[in-house]
């Protein structure tokens, strides 16, 4: 009854001493302590460059009071002898959901929700939500706190991963205490992303969707900021703007969106931190070009499964590369001097954290330069390093006390101080006791007591004669000892118990061999122990890096890890399809040079070009796609609203995309990426060459105009979306031409007000915001944004050239326009090309009367006509869609071979460089089989701005490589699970193809 | 509502008030002979200046002119020197005449509700006055086979000549029963933001139910007048003596293994592959069992990304080359069926040559369905179902179909693309 009397009593001390704020008021009698250490002996690393042997730390009142060697310790502190063990600051993880509610999943529904179902005056979309302080919602969770504090960490930067824009993160440490006691910052940073997380609102559906709207939240912003506010109350952007001179942090799920992230930033002054997803050596010199700071995870993939030949070939390349490369990720950042710090964030189980470290380790990354990832580096990045990240006068009394390096394998950590508290992750023994003892039990002399392993938890043996015997052990904190161990190994007889007390470095006391006989034992201390590491576990302790493979450019099937460049080539004694009035060239050389076409002509020569032998084969300017949706990352359709003309397809080129060499395969040289056709005004396409292995903004092409994709018919109005979509304006044909009408009347207005204002003497008053929508809109009226615009029959083709009449601008393409036959006069009056299908139809009510004579009938009628594809297979043989052409028609084959070359080229505004071979023009050229138009013919080099970037022989010998190197990463997968490490079933990723009708299931 | 659904019905009304397919050709009463052309006989062998008559609906001459003993005599005679003659194209796996306007529900007749449903039959739904029929054979396609989809079984197709009054007249069989097999894979995640494709958990049950009906419907088979009836087993009999094919549709590897082993533990006597993306892996098998594989089109992308490139266009003469007898289809969107000549062209592009290839779509298609002993090629006694091109019909650059004959019936080559077509053409030419 009495020793629960004092249990309980023990406990409640305890409770009392964690319950010291200010103004808390408290039961019984006041106990405030000072909390006075002075660990001595301790090799104490004050900061990740700095290592101090037999050194003292002295703490107090949660505070560092002193670090250094040879320091006094004043009377009043409780000293701690360390006896050589080290002493780190306390780990920092920037990246966490420590002590946080969870985030709900948004429910499926079905039909629209066009408007924030959240209650109060706050932003108009539901996954802005900046008015979140973490902190506000910060309930100590003690197991999150137990599991974080034994890896080491004591402080982390906590928020809630919700929405795009995030709210506040709080700055707390890992202390049990009071919530009160535990933060150190409550509004510490802000947290963005471009997941829409929790939010139940359509807008936004896509990538390039959630990059507009935080764009846009900024400008409104700014505008609240300077006088909206007096036009609408708005909490969502009164916190938006309190949060702007916190440390901004960005988190993104791979690494083209670390760029994406660093770009947007950049447009409005700010440098994101940004949390990779730790696939960042995948395009590191971008990632370095950033200036960004990194947060990095260590959670490195579980080789595969890959016992079944058949389903291997189900694993991608980059997944299985992945595997293999993910591990020297801190390394290759590292190197490249980019700024990072690691988070445990994303491991399934936290307990792999160190392994995972000590991986990177032996992938390159120094031990310092980790050290500073989780120490310098986040206390630096989150504004605290007066308080964090090192152990000097005044900060923080947080650090840890290890047996070992930090980061060596043998390694335990034993406390975790966090402000001043103690938290014990394993127990500090008293004395180190490795080492080898002259053993005596009774009589029994001659025998050796090894005590190996971890200072904390070290491994027995004995060794008698030849025999080494292992031992069973316990030691208590309290110095005691219990052994157990048979006499020899053969015995079956029962095991010697021994049981004593450690004093000094002696081990002795008393026992009972297995005969049952009472024995006295003594073990003396005779020499430190060898760490006799197996041979084996010292050649794992590097991994040999050499051997990796190679990082591609993409990180694909077909990459290259050299990046191409442009050669000197002539090609000889071709058919050369000139594209100009010279017609079709026989016999004729072609030579490119510095990336541009110099001459067309017979017998060319110059020096250094390396020759090609065109005979018997055709040389025709690259094809160009007017409509395409290949290299798209994560949603071709921003679908919640009619009018999106803030949305810009050239945010979310996908650089990484398969299809991208499949169409160089094919021919293609250049496309036009557009937005999809789900609503009337859609977003802004990006047009770009197809230059495999370059990064998104490479492949853009330097000053081409703008243009915007529009859409009629039944897309836009849902006709084929079912019945729960009948609510978003447009349903009809007739509200369609409203929405046009609505939205050129706002730009005008807008530009107008715009103009007013920036023209005004004194701009008195508040400046009108600034809107991307319609900005997108005065390009048009302004002729600096050109219109695709999807449509299929007469009247809407009839109608959108009536409005634009009206408006003041003109269409400068319809495409798909399988109607186009109908109204061809309409447009040559109009000055509109068409781009068209060579021949579908049927599959929906609107294509009914579409022929594959259409183009041809445009043509005849001068309309500047081009065939397009929509589709990144048809993209891959738009010579022979051209080709039917000539079959439905009669259209004659060299204006045929135009329309997926020169005539696209017109219609981008791109002819004065591209689609005809013409000296001075971009060298984009392809040397086709056969006749190019024939179904026969195969592209068998594509050049790009001169460089080669597809060649049929390269590409079979590709194939082979890519073959040998599956079959590299499979024989290590299987080693690797051989070698005990996790393994996890395949997956196959597919490859997501994108059409312009693309909104959920339903294509075309 | 229902002033909707009068409005809807309207709408249909007064669009086949404008469609006017044209009429199907009259039986052959006069023999007819093409001279000076060049003829494919889908077989792999080619006469120059040939001779091809036809009485009655069937072939009569298929020789070359030096060495045929012709009298003309009694004959129309069609001069197609210079032009080049082909077996009338196959087109396997289509869902022609039951699918108008695919968006436009009432339209649809392809895809029943139900897993298992073998009875249902494609032929009494066949559509023969569909739009899409003069289009499709404007390019060489004469025959199609009619195939209901959605579900595991998904019923029973047809065979149907492309020129017909309706579908008794268009009939020439109903040649099997087909089964989706159960994916291995199958895809997560929503369609913005797929999940990796993960092994199909469902698979080993839906095979289990699959299993008891085709073991169900072997015991019925074997009962002459069963009681209770059971029309779904009844339908299924023909795959036990013989007379029907099973086409079991799937792609990987693995599941076609695993699907022709199925058919062979259930008693199913004539197994047919249908698709086929990746049957390249498993040759050995499919030979050693002595299966047929219908490839579908191959004018899709690469199954995944490490794939080469050309693997789609290549595959035909991967198969073939293997000794595996092939056929080609090109399935899905009803505007595809009209490309099916460009299929065998692609293929003969990468590995085959155009004799070869043009037998994937001509005899090997035949053989597969079972009507080589009537159509797939140009040989005495067989149908005069034949098309004229004026040159090459696998190319689109030069397929240019100027005369066809179904049992030696002329047909029309008039279709809507072509009535638009003038009409519009004539708009502009008088301007």
């Amino acid at each position: 009854m009495n020793k629960k009397f004092l249990l309980l009593g023990g406990l409640l001390l305890l409770k009392v001493h964690l319950f010291a704020q200010v103004t808390f008021p408290r039961n019984g009698v006041y106990d405030q302590r000072s909390r006075m250490y002075a660990f001595t002996n301790a090799t104490l690393h004050t900061d990740y460059q700095t290592t101090l042997e037999k050194a003292t730390l002295l703490i107090k009142d949660g505070l560092i009071e002193a670090a250094g060697a040879n320091l006094q310790v004043p009377n009043g502190y409780v000293k701690v002898d360390l006896q050589g063990n080290h002493i780190y600051p306390g780990l920092i993880d920037l990246h966490t959901f420590y002590s946080m509610p969870e985030v709900p999943k948004p429910a499926p529904k079905n039909g629209p929700q066009m408007e924030s179902a959240k209650k109060g005056p706050y932003s108009w979309n539901q996954s802005i939500r900046p008015e979140t302080n973490a902190s506000e919602q910060y309930k100590l969770n003690a197991k999150e706190a137990e599991e974080m504090r034994s890896l080491g960490f004591g402080t982390v930067l906590s928020h809630i991963p919700d929405g795009i824009a995030r709210g506040s993160a709080t700055l707390i440490t890992l202390h049990e205490g009071l919530e009160n006691e535990a933060t150190l910052k409550q509004k510490a940073a802000a947290w963005y992303s471009f997941n829409k997380g929790s939010s139940t609102q359509d807008y936004p559906t896509s990538l390039m969707g959630a990059i507009a709207l935080l764009r846009q939240t900024y400008l409104d912003a700014d505008w609240y900021k300077k006088g909206g506010s007096a036009k609408e109350q708005n909490l969502s952007l009164e916190a938006f703007n309190q949060l702007q001179n916190l440390p901004q942090f960005f988190e993104v799920s791979d690494k083209l969106n670390v760029l994406r992230a660093d770009k947007l930033g950049d447009e409005f002054g700010i440098q994101y931190i940004i949390k990779g997803a730790g696939d960042e050596y995948q395009r590191i010199a971008e990632i370095k070009a950033t200036n960004a700071s990194l947060v990095i995870p260590v959670n490195f993939p579980n080789a595969l499964t890959v016992d079944d030949p058949q389903d291997v070939v189900m694993i991608p390349i980059a997944d299985m590369k992945h595997w293999e490369l993910a591990p020297a990720n801190p390394a290759a950042l590292a190197k490249a001097g980019i700024t990072f710090s690691l988070t445990s964030s994303g491991l399934k189980d936290k307990k792999d954290f160190w392994n995972n470290v000590r991986k990177a380790i032996q992938y390159g990354l120094p031990d310092n330069e980790a050290l500073k990832a989780l120490t310098y580096t986040p206390a630096h990045l989150i504004k605290a390093d007066n308080q964090l990240g090192s152990l000097k006068k005044g900060m923080l009394a947080n650090f840890i006390i290890t047996s070992d390096n930090l980061f060596s394998e043998q390694n335990t950590i034993y406390e975790n101080w966090v402000q001043g508290y103690k938290y014990v992750v394993n127990q500090l023994p008293v004395t180190d006791i490795r080492g080898v003892y002259d053993l005596r039990v009774g009589g029994q002399t001659g025998m050796k007591l090894l005590v190996s392993g971890k200072a904390g938890n070290p491994e027995f043996a004995v060794q008698a004669g030849k025999d080494t015997l292992k031992v069973k052990a316990t030691r208590s904190a309290s110095n005691l000892l219990t052994l157990a161990y048979s006499p020899d190994k053969k015995s079956k007889k029962g095991e010697n118990r021994l049981s004593g007390w450690i004093e000094d470095k002696t081990l002795k006391g008393e026992g009972i061999t297995a005969e049952g006989t009472p024995v006295k034992w003594v073990a003396t201390y005779s020499e430190a122990f060898k760490q006799a590491i197996p041979a084996k576990k010292d050649s794992a302790a590097k991994a040999d890096v050499a051997s990796l493979g190679k990082v591609t450019y993409p990180f694909n099937a077909f990459g290259v890890d050299t990046k191409l460049s442009a050669e000197n080539i002539i090609i000889k004694n071709a058919m050369v399809w000139t594209n100009e009035k010279e017609g079709k060239l026989d016999n004729t050389d072609v030579l490119i040079q510095n990336g541009k076409i110099a001459k067309v002509g017979k017998n060319l020569s110059l020096a250094g070009a390396r020759t090609i032998d065109g005979t018997g084969k055709h040389l025709t300017a690259g094809i160009i796609d007017e409509h395409s949706h290949i290299g798209i990352s994560n949603g071709v359709n921003e679908m919640a609203q009619a009018v999106t003309a803030e949305v810009r397809i050239g945010d979310v080129v996908n650089s990484e995309d398969i299809n991208i060499y499949r169409q160089l395969a094919g021919g293609v040289v250049a496309s036009q990426l557009l937005h999809g056709s789900a609503n009337p005004i859609g977003g802004q396409s990006a047009l770009i060459k197809l230059k495999w292995g370059a990064s998104p903004e490479e492949m853009k092409i330097p000053n081409a105009d703008g243009y915007i994709k529009f859409a009629l018919g039944e897309n836009v109005k849902q006709a084929n979306w079912g019945e729960a979509y009948g609510i978003r304006f447009p349903q009809t044909r007739m509200g369609v031409e409203q929405v046009f009408m609505d939205a050129f009347t706002r730009a005008k207005e807008y530009e107008q007000a715009m103009k007013a204002y920036n023209s005004s003497k004194n701009k008195i008053g508040t400046p009108p915001r600034r809107d991307l929508e319609l900005e997108a809109l005065v390009e048009i009226l302004n002729n600096k944004r050109f219109i695709t615009c999807h449509s299929y029959v007469q009247s809407e083709i009839n109608m959108l050239l009536h409005v634009a009449d009206s408006m003041g601008f003109k269409v400068n393409t319809f495409t798909h326009i399988l109607e186009g036959y109908k109204v061809a006069d309409k447009m040559k009056a109009h000055g509109v090309g068409g781009s068209t299908f060579s021949d579908w139809w049927a599959y929906k009510m609107e294509v009914q009367d579409a022929i594959p004579y259409n183009a041809a009938l445009m043509h005849k009628v001068g309309v500047t006509t081009a065939i397009n594809s929509d589709d990144a297979e048809m993209g891959r043989r738009l010579n022979q869609e051209a080709g039917k052409t000539v079959k439905y028609g009669g259209v004659s084959e060299e204006e045929a071979l135009k329309m997926v070359t020169l005539n696209p080229a017109k219609l981008l505004h791109l002819d004065n460089r591209m689609g005809s071979i013409k000296p001075g023009k971009d060298a984009d050229i392809v040397l086709w089989s056969d006749h190019p138009l024939s179904i026969y013919a195969r592209a068998e080099k594509t050049f790009v701005d001169g460089i080669l970037y597809y060649d049929l022989e390269r590409d079979i010998k590709l194939r082979e490589e890519l073959k040998a190197e599956r079959n590299r990463i499979v024989r290590k997968m299987m080693d690797a699970k051989n070698g005990g490490a996790a393994a996890e079933s395949p997956a196959l990723k597919k490859t997501q193809i994108w059409h312009c009708e693309d909104i959920g299931g339903i294509e075309e | 509502m229902r002033a909707l659904f009068t409005f809807i019905y309207c709408i249909f009304i007064s669009i086949h008030l404008i469609a006017q397919p044209p009429t199907p050709g009259k039986p052959q009463v006069k023999a007819v002979a093409l001279v000076g052309g060049t003829a494919h006989l889908g077989n792999g062998q080619v006469i120059e200046n040939a001779i091809i008559a036809f009485e009655n609906g069937k072939l009569t001459i298929v020789a070359s002119a030096a060495t045929a003993n012709f009298d003309r005599s009694g004959y129309d005679i069609i001069d197609v020197s210079g032009k080049h003659i082909y077996p009338g194209l196959i087109a396997p796996n289509t869902r022609l005449g039951l699918d108008e306007v695919s968006a436009v529900r009432a339209t649809r007749d392809f895809s029943e509700v139900g897993g298992i449903n073998p009875n249902v039959r494609s032929l009494i739904a066949y559509n023969t006055d569909s739009e899409l029929i003069p289009t499709t054979r404007a390019n060489g396609v004469l025959i199609a086979q009619v195939v209901p989809q959605g579900g595991l079984v998904t019923g029973t197709s047809a065979l149907v000549k492309l020129d017909a009054w309706n579908w008794e007249d268009a009939a020439v069989k109903e040649d099997g029963i087909h089964l989706n097999w159960p994916a291995m894979f199958v895809a997560g995640g929503i369609w913005y933001d797929p999940e990796p494709i993960k092994k199909n958990e469902g698979h080993p049950k839906i095979l289990d139910e699959l299993s008891r009906t085709f073991a169900d419907a072997l015991a019925y088979s074997q009962v002459k007048n069963p009681s209770p009836a059971n029309l779904k087993l009844e339908s299924m009999r023909g795959l036990f003596d013989g007379s029907k094919n099973l086409y079991i549709h799937a792609n990987y590897g693995k599941e076609i293994i695993e699907g022709v082993q199925f058919a062979k533990i259930h008693g199913v006597k004539k197994v047919v592959i249908m698709g086929g993306e990746d049957a390249w892996m498993v040759v050995d098998f499919l030979k050693e069992n002595n299966v047929a594989v219908i490839v579908s089109e191959l004018h899709r992308l690469p199954t995944r990304p490490e794939d080469d490139v050309d693997l789609p266009f290549k595959l035909p003469a991967m198969l073939s080359k293997a000794g595996i007898l092939v056929g080609l289809s090109y399935p899905g969107e009803t505007k595809n069926y009209t490309n099916l000549a460009f299929m065998a062209g692609t293929a003969a592009g990468y590995g085959l040559s155009k004799e070869e290839a043009l037998t994937l779509v001509t005899a090997n298609n035949a053989k597969i369905l079972g009507i080589d002993n009537q159509a797939g090629t140009l040989e005495k006694g067989k149908d005069a179902t034949l098309v004229v091109s004026s040159g090459d019909l696998l190319d689109m650059r030069t397929n240019d179909v100027t005369y066809a004959f179904i049992q030696g019936r002329q047909i029309v080559l008039d279709n809507k693309h072509k009535r638009l077509f003038k009409r519009f053409d004539e708009k502009y030419s008088t301007k």
